[in-house]
């Protein structure tokens, strides 16, 4: 990818979960296509964000999500900038006490007035999240769709044109 | 009032991969019961280690807590260094206690900032407090980045290092890019030293509690990753000798283990313990911020702990700044460990930003691990903190329920344990009868 805009892709979860892994194997499927230049790659707890997309033009999140919609399900989220709800830092999970999830997250960068101009939540629907590594069949199907759907975005495909 | 029942139950209260609660009873006025339940996996990890070989351990136990997998690496490592008979040299020392900085700066910064200085100020959680000091927060996690890069460089990445090893490292980091920590270092050596003017100017209750402080100690630096147990007037010991001095029994009401010296003693562990214990060895610009802080050289008020671990935060990037000017490669990366073929046993003890963690691991002629013992800081302080709950109940009943339920959370906050959850994750009830 060459300069521009700065652009940051990350791709949230653990590989060790099965579908959870899905923002992960995105992530590292995109920085092999857009090549460097980029910054794209995993990102191992939402804090890291911090900084790390500071003043960004465009934040993609790829992360695996829960749903009613069927396994492999591409759910395309935009944060907007409106002050997003939910559950303030480090209040996310019920199973971390140093954690802060990524609406907390969004929130603090917002409040310190470092957030990305636009930030993406691209959802895959998963099914299976126990240990090992490796996703079920629908969403290693949807990793690929996944993938395309981002390096056509059109700020990135601006930035890969220029 | 007779039968006047005031109990307050905090059910789910949140820690790293587990479950724990907090339960107040007060009866007539007086603290009837406390009681701080934690569910702790460090346990289901004694037992993995078991079989595994003795090179697995670091990474293994690292994965215990993504705070503190530094602490778990390097007490690992010392431990079984011990087993193996290997002392390592100056230059792998020194580049094991540059990446503990690192560790300590990312921990400590996160601690002060979004978990602990929210209950000073009166705000619901850290996004509230960047609402109002953008500024502040905003230095908070400019340090804690620096902790973050630190660790990149010399661990590999910044949660869960994979260049840490048994004996080392599995590479030493370039000359180049060591040096180019100097800067930001600096930076955060600055922006510690405003974390402790900040953090001074809080109010504190006025609370005092006649700890039984345990730290390491070395004689000549402040303490982090080796040293001797310490306690005045009760303890000087390596950690084998302490491994067998620390006991641990099981609670009936929870999973958690408490530790207590010689099966009696409670004790306290981490920034409290450790600055008693080795304040006059901090570096001049960390005891010159203490000292304009108000602090002596002892501090005994746990609420008074986050302007302690400020001051440790300008010792940790004080202290990564000298090494990282001071760094010579080591070469090679690592001692050569071999577990001797008779079998072995060595232990290992270092300050995790919350306290003093102990490995202890027993080594077959393969170097398989028989026996491993790990006990982590938040087991040792677990008295300690009820104990101060207890005292402080006692000091706070005049305030009604949803205050005395947030001084309780404050006085849980104050040790740093993994169960110290920043916003609100507690619910009170109050039953009175």
């Amino acid at each position: 990818m060459s300069t521009g805009p700065r652009i940051v892709i990350a791709g949230l979860g653990s590989e060790y979960r099965r579908d959870d892994g899905a923002g992960v194997a995105v992530a590292r499927a995109l920085a092999d296509r857009l090549g460097p230049g980029s910054d794209i790659g995993p990102v191992g707890e939402p804090l890291d964000l911090l900084g790390r997309w500071d003043g960004a033009e465009l934040a993609v999140l790829v992360d695996t999500v829960r749903s009613a919609d069927p396994p492999g399900t591409i759910q395309v989220v935009e944060l907007g900038t409106a002050a997003p709800t939910g559950p303030a830092p480090a209040a996310g999970s019920p199973r971390s006490s140093h954690g802060i999830g990524l609406v907390g997250v969004l929130r603090l960068a917002r409040a310190i007035g470092t957030a990305p101009r636009r930030v993406v939540l691209v959802g895959i629907v998963g099914s299976e999240f126990g240990a090992g590594e490796g996703l079920s069949p629908a969403v290693r199907r949807a990793v690929t769709e996944a993938v395309d759907l981002v390096a056509g975005l059109p700020e990135i495909e601006a930035v890969r044109c220029a | 009032m007779a039968d006047d029942v005031r109990s307050i139950a905090v059910e789910g209260m949140a820690r790293v991969e587990g479950e724990g609660s907090l339960h107040v009873s007060v009866r007539d006025g007086a603290v009837a019961d406390v009681s701080l339940d934690i569910f702790e996996p460090p346990r289901f990890f004694e037992a993995l280690l078991r079989g595994r070989h003795f090179t697995e351990a670091p990474d293994i136990t690292a994965r215990i807590c993504g705070i503190c997998p530094v602490a778990y690496q390097t007490s690992a490592c010392t431990a079984l260094e011990a087993a193996c008979g290997v002392t390592v040299d100056s230059r792998i020392q020194a580049l094991r206690r540059l990446l503990y900085c690192g560790e300590w700066i990312q921990s400590h910064a996160l601690h002060i900032y979004l978990l602990h200085a929210p209950d000073f100020l009166g705000c619901a959680d850290a996004v509230e407090l960047a609402e109002r000091d953008r500024a502040g927060v905003a230095r908070g996690l400019a340090i804690k980045r620096t902790g973050n890069e630190l660790m990149t460089v010399v661990g590999g990445r910044s949660i869960h290092p994979v260049n840490v090893r048994v004996g080392g490292f599995w590479q030493a980091p370039t000359r180049e890019a060591v040096a180019a920590l100097a800067g930001p270092l600096d930076q955060a050596r600055q922006d510690a030293l405003a974390t402790v003017a900040w953090v001074a100017g809080f109010d504190f209750p006025d609370v005092e509690s006649d700890y039984r402080f345990v730290a390491l100690h070395t004689g000549d630096c402040y303490p982090v990753e080796s040293g001797r147990v310490v306690s005045r007037g009760l303890l000087d010991a390596t950690a084998e000798e302490f491994s067998y001095r620390v006991v641990e029994e099981h609670v009936a009401r929870s999973t958690a283990l408490h530790a207590r010296i010689d099966g009696e003693l409670t004790y306290l562990t981490g920034p409290l313990a450790r600055y008693a214990l080795n304040s006059r060895l901090l570096p001049e610009v960390a005891r010159r911020a203490a000292a304009e802080a108000g602090l002596e050289e002892v501090c005994r008020n746990p609420f008074r702990s986050i302007v302690v671990r400020a001051v440790e935060l300008v010792f940790a990037c004080d202290e990564a700044l000298r090494l990282v000017e001071g760094y010579e490669p080591p070469d090679p990366p690592a001692a050569a460990c071999s577990a001797p073929d008779t079998g072995s046993v060595g232990a290992g003890a270092s300050e995790a930003p919350r306290g003093l963690l102990l490995h202890r691991y027993e080594l077959d002629g393969r170097g398989m691990i028989t026996t491993a013992r790990i006990v982590p800081p938040t087991s040792q302080n677990q008295r300690a903190i009820e104990e101060d709950l207890r005292r402080v109940v006692t000091s706070s009943l005049s305030l009604d329920d949803p205050e005395l339920t947030l001084r309780c959370e404050q006085a849980v906050r104050n040790h740093d344990p993994c169960i110290s959850c920043a916003a609100h994750f507690l619910d009170l009830t109050v039953e009175e009868r």
